[in-house]
């Protein structure tokens, strides 16, 4: 209990001294920081050590000290009961959309700063990261290792802490990011990065992409088993529709295969991913999760009341304006579940060629054209022969938007492609703002903040 | 291959005029049911109707607008663009058989596919989508059989086997050179857009496209039509040939180029569409016999038909497009397979 006093007595001459400091005396503060410093080391040389005070639940108390003796080399914590630079406790049930997601050191146990002191946040990364999972599993308060059943099927053990990642799957790649664990990749695939606009985003949101960037050795098509074993990875992220899963096995790093074209299956794959790098990967994996339910739940409890007749009728057309999703695809869900009916419901497969005769029968009320492959909303606008089209003649064309993922893909940026359509389909009804959300979406999930002009055009629709 | 005999088989001149009514009654019938059929529903008389009302604008009075646009913007330069095509594929078949003494051989073979493929996928990396696509799949294939001709010319004798040779040389360059243009495209972005075109379809024909087409193909076909018997000739060899008082060399120079263009025009709006020049002329060859007076106009016919034919079927069986790659095996096959059993003529 020593070190606990010996915190106590500083927090009692830390407050004297901020409560000093109140007084109009600025000539003073010199004076008063060396005597803060002074006092101490009269009364005991190591009460320095406690660098900030920790306010932790009992239970948790051990993985603290061994995080922190290990993180400030052999120094010890300071223990309060009150007025804590840092809350180590139980993790409370968050108030929904909580403006973070508390730093989730141990399954169900958080760390909350109570300042802005940067040795706690430092702290707090160190906690998080793979060296303060090492600690953590030395103590025996994390396991060792993960046994995890991926999409395809396959059952695999993988060690932990996962430090050096490949993803070959852009969707994965962007799962790794929402789940925080951007930092353990070494290669990496990437979505909607080949365009100058995406690859600028993604330059801004992990200044390492332009060095991560594998697409040319690592993709659904190829694998460069040379590429990859010189990286040294611990695990690989992949399609489960990849035709090179024989030549990694060759290496024997565990792969992880992702089949995620419906929404169950993507929030299946976010919180796989949650499960591969630690508890504080879990926690943002379900924060996602019940953000996405949040979504869906807001947009079904505005227009549950609406019969079929009246929900707008949208077609979602590919990088050809006359091809169109088909019912198995994500873009169908993603009409779905923002209210409206996909016409092109009943084909099967993956995108499908139509011709505008078709399109005319199911007579659209709106149609979305995606924001790759070349598609452009004046593809179809400056079209004579789409001018049949009721939505052409009333301009209900639009390009769904995207900041490096296109938000109609199942990665977890989708979400977004739900509010914004939503907006689009029951501007009255749901009360949901597209810039609002995604400048929650991103600074939550991608720790990035958007700057004013994006914000400006993120929701744009053409 | 070619049996002189059967030049000159007699037949009854009744059963001539019925079979070559029937060659030109075919396409126009299904010419007809091609703006007749779609998915959309618009009645026979609303078609006829429409089709009337650039004369007698009166008549469209009571048409629904879309009904109307349909008809005139997409069923009408669609059904034109299969006729035109087939026509094209079938005359340039007969033609390129004939010149090369070869009944395995269509079009392509001095690579005009692959070199009209290689530019389209060049101009959609670089261009995304626009009217580049069909010059540069234009200018490749003629580029490609200029390539494959000149090349041939590096060689001193037997030309027409080093042209053939050739020719399967430049179209297997132009193949990997698309295949490594599909390996730099953007899976999600440009790489659907090759794979679609090399796929071939006539879904987004617009009237735009028929212009150039319609010229080339007509003009092309005119000259063939004009030098049909010369292919009788040719296909005897070029001594024989030059007996006769043709220069075989400079006749098949013509027809080659011809043909290029033809298919390069036709290549450059439908995409890859394989099978009908190889094929179309063994079926007119089980029609009329070996002649090609009779052979080029009746191959002709028979190509419009079956393009026509299989286009409608494309666009009207399901509410997805059928590639037409699925329905020239499925739907020609049988119908050769057929053709062959009543064939007695000579080859």
């Amino acid at each position: 209990m020593k070190p606990t006093l010996y915190s106590l007595l500083i927090i009692l001459t830390v407050s004297a001294l901020l409560l000093a400091g109140c007084a109009p005396e600025p000539t003073l503060i010199p004076e008063l920081t060396e005597e803060a410093a002074e006092e101490p080391q009269v009364t005991e040389p190591e009460a320095v050590t406690a660098r900030f005070t920790i306010r932790a639940d009992e239970a948790l108390q051990g993985a603290v000290t061994a995080l922190y003796t290990a993180f400030f080399l052999d120094e010890l914590p300071a223990f309060v009961d009150a007025d804590a630079d840092l809350v180590v406790t139980a993790a409370a049930d968050q108030p929904f959309m909580p403006s973070e997601i508390p730093a989730t050191f141990l399954p169900g146990a958080v760390m909350l700063p109570q300042n802005e002191n940067a040795e706690v946040s430092a702290f707090i990364r160190y906690a998080l990261s793979p060296d303060g999972q090492v600690m953590l599993i030395e103590i025996g308060a994390l396991p060792a290792s993960v046994t995890l059943t991926d999409q395809a099927g396959h059952t695999t053990q993988i060690d932990q802490p996962v430090r050096r990642l490949i993803s070959s799957y852009g969707p994965a790649t962007a799962i790794v990011y929402t789940v925080g664990a951007g930092e353990t990749l070494v290669s990496a695939s990437y979505l909607g990065a080949r365009d100058p606009l995406g690859a600028a985003a993604m330059e801004r949101i992990d200044p390492r992409f332009s060095d991560l960037i594998g697409d040319d050795f690592f993709s659904q098509e190829d694998f460069n088993v040379e590429r990859a074993a010189s990286l040294d990875p611990d695990l690989i992220l992949t399609s489960a529709r990849t035709a090179w899963l024989d030549t990694a096995a060759e290496l024997g790093i565990p792969t992880i295969l992702y089949e995620a074209e419906t929404p169950e299956l993507l929030i299946e794959a976010v919180l796989l991913t949650g499960e591969l790098f630690g508890p504080n990967s879990a926690a943002r994996a379900q924060a996602w999760a019940a953000y996405y339910d949040w979504v869906q739940t807001t947009i079904q409890d505005a227009t549950a009341d609406l019969p079929d007749e009246e929900r707008p009728r949208v077609l979602f057309t590919g990088t050809q304006p006359a091809r169109v999703a088909s019912g198995d695809m994500y873009q169908t869900s993603i009409i779905e579940i923002a209210g409206g009916i996909s016409v092109s419901a009943e084909l099967t497969g993956y995108w499908n060629d139509v011709n505008l005769e078709q399109i005319a029968v199911w007579d659209p009320d709106l149609i979305i054209v995606p924001p790759y492959g070349g598609a452009t909303v004046e593809a179809i606008t400056d079209s004579p022969e789409w001018q049949i089209l009721g939505a052409v003649q009333e301009g209900q064309v639009y390009q769904m938007p995207k900041l490096v993922v296109p938000w109609d893909t199942p990665a977890p940026d989708s979400v977004l492609a739900i509010v914004w359509l939503s907006q689009l389909l029951f501007p009255d009804q749901v009360e949901l703002d597209c810039a609002e959300q995604a400048a929650y979406f991103y600074s939550i999930f991608y720790d990035y903040a958007l700057s004013v002009e994006e914000l400006d055009i993120i929701c744009l629709s053409d | 291959m070619t049996s002189s005999a059967s030049l000159t088989e007699p037949k009854s001149s009744a059963r001539r005029i019925l079979t070559g009514l029937a060659l030109f009654a075919l396409p126009a019938g299904l010419f007809s049911a091609a703006l007749l059929l779609g998915r959309y529903p618009i009645t026979p008389g609303e078609v006829g109707r429409t089709l009337l009302s650039p004369l007698f604008p009166a008549l469209a009075a009571e048409i629904p607008d879309v009904a109307r646009q349909l008809v005139l913007r997409v069923r009408l330069p669609r059904a034109l663009a299969a006729l035109l095509i087939g026509a094209s594929f079938g005359g340039t078949g007969t033609a390129f058989q004939a010149i090369f003494k070869n009944p395995l051989v269509d079009s392509n073979i001095l690579g005009v596919t692959s070199g009209a493929g290689f530019g389209a996928a060049l101009a959609l990396l670089l261009f995304r989508v626009g009217w580049e696509v069909q010059v540069f799949a234009f200018g490749f294939g003629l580029l490609a059989v200029a390539l494959a001709f000149f090349g041939s010319r590096l060689y001193k004798s037997t030309p027409l086997l080093v042209l053939t040779l050739m020719g399967i040389l430049i179209g297997s360059l132009f193949g990997s050179l698309t295949a490594l243009l599909k390996y730099l495209a953007d899976p999600l972005d440009t790489l659907p857009a090759i794979t679609f075109w090399l796929l071939g379809s006539l879904t987004s024909v617009t009237w735009v496209d028929l212009g150039a087409l319609a010229a080339i193909s007509v003009f092309g076909l005119v000259f063939l039509f004009l030098v049909r018997w010369r292919m009788n000739v040719l296909s005897l060899g070029d001594a024989e040939a030059k007996a006769l008082g043709v220069d075989p060399a400079r006749m098949k120079l013509w027809i080659i180029v011809c043909a290029t263009l033809m298919t390069s025009a036709a290549v450059s709006v439908s995409g890859v569409i394989g099978w009908v020049g190889l094929v179309i002329p063994h079926a007119g060859r089980l029609l009329v016999g070996p002649d090609h007076r009779r052979l080029l106009p009746a191959s002709v016919g028979l190509g419009a038909a079956f393009l026509l034919l299989i286009d409608t079927l494309a666009r009207t069986v399901l509410p997805g497009e059928l590639p037409l790659g699925v329905l020239t095996g499925l739907v020609g096959v049988p119908i050769l397979i057929l053709l062959l059993r009543r064939g007695r003529t000579g080859w």
